[in-house]
């Protein structure tokens, strides 16, 4: 027979030993412990391995016959002395920053006409979602077609608007180019969501506000910058940090448009983190990687928990 | 309302803003609109200089041959299979663990929880390497299990932070009358709780689905054999085989869009109060 738990004893718990603290919460535990043990053997345990291996030689290849040596700090020495991952990291963070900005900027002018409310817009509310549904593999897909050199509709276009010389133009063939192209796709998949949510908030904003200002004659603009903007800083930060870490982990556009490629134009550091994995077997190389990635990530997580939390008291 | 009464007397006004709702209307539907006028197309209308919006001849041709030719619905079912179970076993966890988090004050809580949320920031590419040397030691690489395995790491944190929103937005009174009427918390949870969350659980099962469905890098780099690719790698896998077919691509690229589509619109309502107030809290 399972004891009367009264759960106001259940939430009125300090933190004694530890073994007290497991009795005292154990149906509190039970609840939620097997989430947390299934995520934690899936995520701690690589993230352990891929320290570990970051410090080996270990080639796919040759682990089998030789196996893994340690090497100490070589991997990360190498890395550093290698002009690709510095491109790399260089092609990453024009990437990451594009796209955070411009997804930001065109999803809060989305949400700002949206606020309107003119005749019309839960249309066109709905309409904004599709960008976002379509699977990132099948948007890319479509989007190369889009940018077909000798078909693709997007030349077409730019032929009726009077750009004459783009219309046999190869977009993703050129490092120059390419990069853009991804870029834009990337934003025209991640603005519905910063759109949608910026409204939520828009939304949330008491119109007696805006009323007050008006009466004191305050210009839209001024409303915007000085009541609108404002408000909205806490929900734009936590958006900027989000996106920021989205399009850094980018990776499936990226893959299915041009594979990093031409001549290493698109080569972001997932990209380049997982070819030297799984094309150059190179996978202690690639662990030193993967850790300095996560350290980028780490550095933009705390900032973000700190955000979160100041909005959680 | 008083928005609108404003702008009706503004004609430039109105005017400006639908100019820009028709940009933004536009830009938003016209490449699914392509995606789908060149699915139904037949080649020499796809292949001309200037390019034909509507198919002067509607043809499903693309679709049956993209069907028979190539393992799509292989590809179809096994995206079922995976995105299938991987939801059921994240729907279980993920409504415990919310529960749990939402309900009981307990050392650790906090901890959990943005242990959680840290989760959904990783790269793939970070836990990929390691998962990689794990499976091929397990000997599960090629095999659906390693996707069984690991897609739950981005499926759960999601699913966790939307249902403890659902969660708390049932008052306790509600267990507690069940308590103090002799019920143990296992059972007000199954027989009291659960049955109102229900929306709310299979809203966050939606997502996990449609995470599970869009994945692609884990797949593509578990598995390697035809028969086993789920829908993403399958596709992709199109661009290597024959010179790129574009009608026959783009019938399969509106046929793995479908579902996410329609499950996408079904849990539409949910996206405020669930992702946008779980995940980031407005």
């Amino acid at each position: 027979m399972e004891p009367q738990v009264r759960m106001a004893d259940l939430q009125r718990s300090s933190a004694p030993a530890f073994w007290v603290a497991l009795k005292k919460n154990r149906v509190a535990y039970a609840f939620v412990l097997p989430a947390l043990i299934v995520v934690g053997i899936v995520i701690i345990y690589p993230l352990l391995e891929v320290v570990i291996t970051s410090f080996q030689r270990y080639n796919l290849l040759e682990v089998l016959t030789k196996g893994s040596s340690y090497i100490g700090m070589s991997n990360y020495v190498e890395i550093l002395k290698d002009p690709e991952f510095w491109h790399s990291l260089w092609i990453t963070t024009i990437f990451t920053a594009a796209c955070v900005s411009l997804t930001i900027g065109a999803g809060l002018a989305i949400a700002l006409l949206l606020n309107l409310e003119f005749p019309g817009y839960k249309v066109l509310s709905v309409a904004i979602l599709l960008p976002w549904v379509m699977p990132r593999v099948a948007s890319s897909i479509l989007w190369k077609w889009i940018y077909d050199d000798q078909f693709g509709i997007l030349n077409y276009l730019l032929s009726l608007l009077g750009v004459e010389d783009m219309s046999t133009f190869a977009w993703l063939a050129h490092s120059s180019s390419a990069l853009w192209a991804v870029i834009i796709v990337v934003v025209w998949q991640s603005f519905p969501f910063i759109a949608v949510t910026l409204l939520a908030a828009l939304q949330s904003i008491s119109i007696e506000i805006y009323e007050a200002a008006k009466i004191d004659g305050a210009s839209p603009w001024q409303r915007l910058r000085f009541i609108t903007l404002p408000l909205l800083r806490n929900i734009l930060g936590v958006l900027t940090v989000i996106s920021t870490i989205w399009d850094f982990k980018a990776f499936d556009q990226m893959w299915v448009m041009t594979e990093g490629g031409p001549a290493g134009g698109t080569m972001i550091l997932g990209i380049h983190t997982w070819m030297n994995a799984f094309a150059y077997l190179r996978m202690g190389r690639a662990s030193a990687l993967a850790v300095i990635m996560l350290l980028l990530v780490s550095a933009v997580t705390l900032i973000y928990l700190k955000l979160f939390n100041r909005g959680e008291e | 309302m008083a928005k609108v009464r404003l702008i009706k007397r503004n004609v430039p006004a109105l005017l400006l803003i639908y100019l820009a709702a028709a940009i933004v209307f536009l830009v938003s539907v016209f490449p699914f609109f392509w995606m789908l006028s060149t699915s139904l197309k037949l080649p020499e209308d796809t292949f001309t200089s200037i390019p034909k919006l509507i198919p002067p001849q509607f043809t499903l041709e693309n679709y049956r041959r993209a069907f028979n030719d190539t393992l799509l619905s292989r590809y179809f079912l096994n995206s079922i299979y995976v995105a299938s179970v991987v939801t059921l076993a994240c729907i279980i966890l993920s409504a415990f663990a919310a529960y749990g988090f939402s309900r009981f004050r307990f050392p650790g809580r906090k901890f959990g929880l943005m242990f959680i949320l840290c989760i959904q920031m990783l790269p793939s590419v970070v836990v990929i390497i390691p998962l990689f040397i794990v499976m091929r030691n397990f000997g599960l690489l090629n095999n659906h299990a390693s996707l069984l395995v690991s897609y739950p790491t981005f499926t759960l944190p999601l699913c966790v932070w939307m249902l403890k929103g659902f969660f708390d937005g049932i008052p306790r009174e509600l267990e507690e009358v069940a308590l103090i009427d002799g019920c143990s918390i296992a059972s007000a949870f199954f027989r009291v709780i659960l049955p109102i969350t229900l929306p709310g659980i299979a809203a966050s099962g939606i997502y996990a689905f449609i995470g599970a469905w869009n994945e692609f890098l884990f797949a593509m780099t578990f598995l390697n054999s035809n028969q086993l690719y789920t829908m993403p790698v399958g596709l992709n896998a199109f661009f290597g085989q024959f010179t790129v077919e574009w009608n026959q691509l783009m019938a399969a690229s509106v046929f793995f869009t479908i579902p996410s589509l329609v499950f996408f619109m079904l849990v539409r309502k949910y996206l405020a109060q669930g992702m946008v107030a779980g995940a980031i809290k407005g």
